[in-house]
């Protein structure tokens, strides 16, 4: 097991994260995008807090903060999305246009 | 006490300028409780103190060698320019006979302005002509003159146009400022490329420079006609004659100034550079050229013209190019005493004509008739006008002309036949417009006309007086020639074609012949009473082309240079137009952009790394 394995997982993880934050119409699903990044930002700083500071392990203390700090993120985003849904009746991301020139 | 005047004679044109300024308060707009007549009395005292002084200053100046005074005006880098002014018997005399026939011609226009109100302008124009021309005869220097011929051009401007709500005034004004301007511009370009030859501009100088010089011809010749087509345009001669002809439409009180004396400012340039045109033939012979060619063709124009006041300015016109070939001909005295004695017999025929004109309303000759008897004093100034413009003896410019075509006789004996020829034209055509205006029977115009009264009688008499005893005064100053050195074949000549001149007009519209005159051919007769066609030339050549090439500069300014200026404009704005759909609403579109944004950046931050190895992998 090496460092650079768990590195490539999460820049995969991120990748898929990130398609599915620009792609998906569904507004709760780019919401469950935004937690695959974070966990992709997780995986990273659990691999480097085991392979390169395992005596402190500082890396695991940031992941349990980014842990709750996604929570709370996850509970205004879902509520942000409830809050549209009821002015607006849908939560299709391309109805979300009015902000435009 | 007439040394002290001579000393301070360079006060006459001053006077003459205060007396101008002096009259401008009594415009209508600043003065009018008075009404407008004491502009006209302060300029005829300040005329009149100008005439007293020059007239008494002569004496002591005459035979006496000149004297040159010069002022410092501007100095700069390289650059003295100094107001040089000649205190010679030559110009102290021409501001004599400046001031003199200004002091006529303003009592004159007092009984002729007598129903106008606007005396302040009149005035203080005709004294701003009396002190430039005064300033002008002083002036020994290119520069300085070129500065008071295009003071004078702008006043000739003002003062054509004094009634300008007639619209051939307007037109005629417009055309005597842009001919003459055009003649002054061209002057302009000789004066600044004579500069680099000559070093000076004093016209003494230049004539010691000119005595010893050696200039390319190619370039004397092009400097040299460039310094002639000032005078050319001033002097109203072909091709620039026209504005001469419609500058008639002015008052005929600065008439009389400008027939005798304002053209007459270009000859006197061109008298005082005659020592540098003498260094190129081909400016002697444009000279003559030019100068033959408009004494004929106008005095021709002269005898078609049914315009009284027109009869007269094209012999002017015809005069002057008499003063061309003189000076041509490097004959400056006989220029000189040319310019004299026509600037007192012109201003005379015009006066006359201008008390015909006053009293018949009509300028209209061919409506005239039968004014003999009961116009006495505006026949006989006519007829001493007349006899003293041709060749008559004894009166004034029999001699000058005598002079001329003695001058001629030996070198240019071609030349002596126009002179006799135009002599005889001009005899015709002023003996036609005495039989026309006061031989023949009373018409409807002239069937009631009273003579003038003696505001305007007054000048006409004291100048026939002098143009009379120019002769005797002559002849006094020694300027005439002896009787044995007299060519009496040239004079015989000159005598006989004024004769025959005059006889055979006086036959013509005194005797039986019906009128109106017909020539059998009537083309002929149209091309000189249109003036050679000269408006349609004119419209024809240089101004269809300057009004195609301005309507062409016009275009491109518009739609070329501003449509490329506003094309930056309308490319801003259209790329903002367009630019602004990248605002697209869509937050996952933003989400793209930055991770587009992040990914070029660190592609090209971290390029150096990787990017080779990876080209090289792939080629």
């Amino acid at each position: 097991m090496e460092l650079q394995y768990f590195l490539l997982l999460a820049a995969a993880l991120f990748c898929i994260g990130i398609y599915g934050l620009i792609t998906s119409r569904n507004a709760v699903r780019v919401l469950m995008s935004i937690e695959l990044l974070l966990n992709a930002v997780n995986l990273n700083l659990m691999a480097f807090s085991n392979f390169l500071d395992s005596t402190a392990i500082k890396g695991q203390v940031f992941t349990v903060f980014v842990i709750t700090v996604a929570a709370a993120e996850a509970a205004v985003g879902l509520a942000i999305v409830l809050a549209i849904y009821r002015n607006r009746d849908t939560v299709d991301m391309e109805q979300f246009n009015l902000l435009k020139w | 006490m007439a040394q002290f005047l001579l000393e301070t004679v360079w006060l006459v044109p001053l006077y003459a300028l205060i007396g101008g300024l002096s009259a401008v308060p009594w415009s209508p707009g600043i003065i009018w409780r008075t009404g407008p007549r004491p502009a006209g009395y302060v300029n005829l005292i300040m005329t009149f103190i100008a005439f007293v002084h020059a007239a008494l200053a002569f004496p002591a100046i005459w035979n006496q060698p000149a004297y040159q005074v010069s002022i410092p005006w501007l100095s700069t880098a390289g650059l003295n320019l100094s107001i040089d002014l000649e205190i010679s018997s030559i110009s102290v005399g021409a501001m004599v006979v400046i001031a003199g026939l200004n002091l006529l011609a303003q009592i004159y226009a007092i009984g002729y302005m007598e129903m106008d109100w606007g005396w302040g302008r009149f005035y203080s124009l005709l004294g701003m002509f009396e002190a430039g021309l005064c300033a002008l005869a002083l002036c020994n220097n290119l520069f300085f003159s070129y500065v008071i011929l295009e003071v004078l051009t702008l006043g000739t401007y003002l003062l054509v146009g004094l009634w300008f709500s007639q619209p051939l005034v307007v037109t005629g004004a417009r055309d005597a400022f842009l001919t003459k301007r055009v003649g002054d511009l061209f002057l302009l370009m000789g004066v600044l490329a004579i500069w680099p030859l000559a070093g000076t501009w004093n016209y003494t100088e230049l004539a010691e420079w000119a005595a010893t010089a050696n200039v390319n011809p190619t370039l004397m010749a092009l400097v040299g006609l460039a310094l002639v087509a000032g005078p050319m345009g001033k002097c109203a001669q072909f091709p620039l004659h026209l504005w001469l002809d419609e500058a008639m439409e002015g008052p005929i009180p600065s008439t009389i100034l400008r027939n005798s004396v304002v053209v007459a400012s270009g000859a006197w340039v061109l008298i005082k550079l005659q020592p540098v045109f003498s260094l190129s033939p081909i400016v002697s012979s444009a000279m003559i050229g030019i100068g033959a060619v408009t004494a004929v063709g106008a005095s021709l124009i002269a005898i078609a013209q049914v315009d009284i006041k027109r009869c007269l300015s094209y012999s002017v016109s015809a005069y002057m190019g008499l003063v061309f070939i003189a000076v041509g001909t490097q004959q400056d005295e006989a220029a000189l005493l040319l310019v004299l004695t026509h600037a007192l017999s012109a201003a005379l025929l015009v006066m006359s004509t201008g008390a015909v004109v006053w009293n018949s309303i009509t300028q209209n000759v061919t409506q005239l008739g039968g004014l003999w008897s009961r116009r006495p004093v505006s026949g006989l100034t006519y007829v001493v006008g007349t006899l003293g413009l041709i060749g008559f003896p004894p009166l004034g410019s029999f001699w000058a002309l005598l002079k001329l075509a003695d001058g001629l006789w030996a070198t240019k004996p071609w030349l002596v036949g126009i002179v006799i020829a135009v002599n005889a034209l001009t005899a015709f055509s002023l003996t036609r417009e005495f039989c026309q205006i006061f031989g023949g029977k009373p018409k409807q115009m002239s069937e009631r006309s009273p003579e003038v009264s003696w505001q305007m009688a007054l000048p006409m008499i004291i100048l026939m007086g002098f143009t009379l005893h120019l002769p005797l005064i002559l002849q006094s100053l020694s300027l005439l020639p002896s009787w044995a050195d007299l060519n009496k074949d040239v004079a015989l000549l000159l005598v006989w074609s004024s004769i025959f001149g005059c006889s055979i007009s006086g036959v013509i519209y005194l005797g039986n012949v019906p009128k109106p005159i017909r020539l059998p051919w009537k083309g002929l007769q149209d091309l000189i009473a249109y003036d050679f066609y000269t408006p349609k030339l004119y419209r024809m050549s240089i101004v269809l082309s300057v009004d195609l090439i301005s309507k062409l500069a016009d275009i491109v300014d518009r739609f070329v240079v501003d449509g490329i200026v506003n094309l930056v404009g309308l490319a801003s704005i259209g790329g903002g137009e367009g630019l602004k759909y990248s605002t697209s609403g869509q937050t996952q579109f933003y989400a793209f952009t930055v991770l587009l944004g992040v990914g070029v950046l660190g592609i090209f931050v971290t390029w150096q790394y990787w990017g080779n190895q990876v080209l090289e992998m792939m080629f």
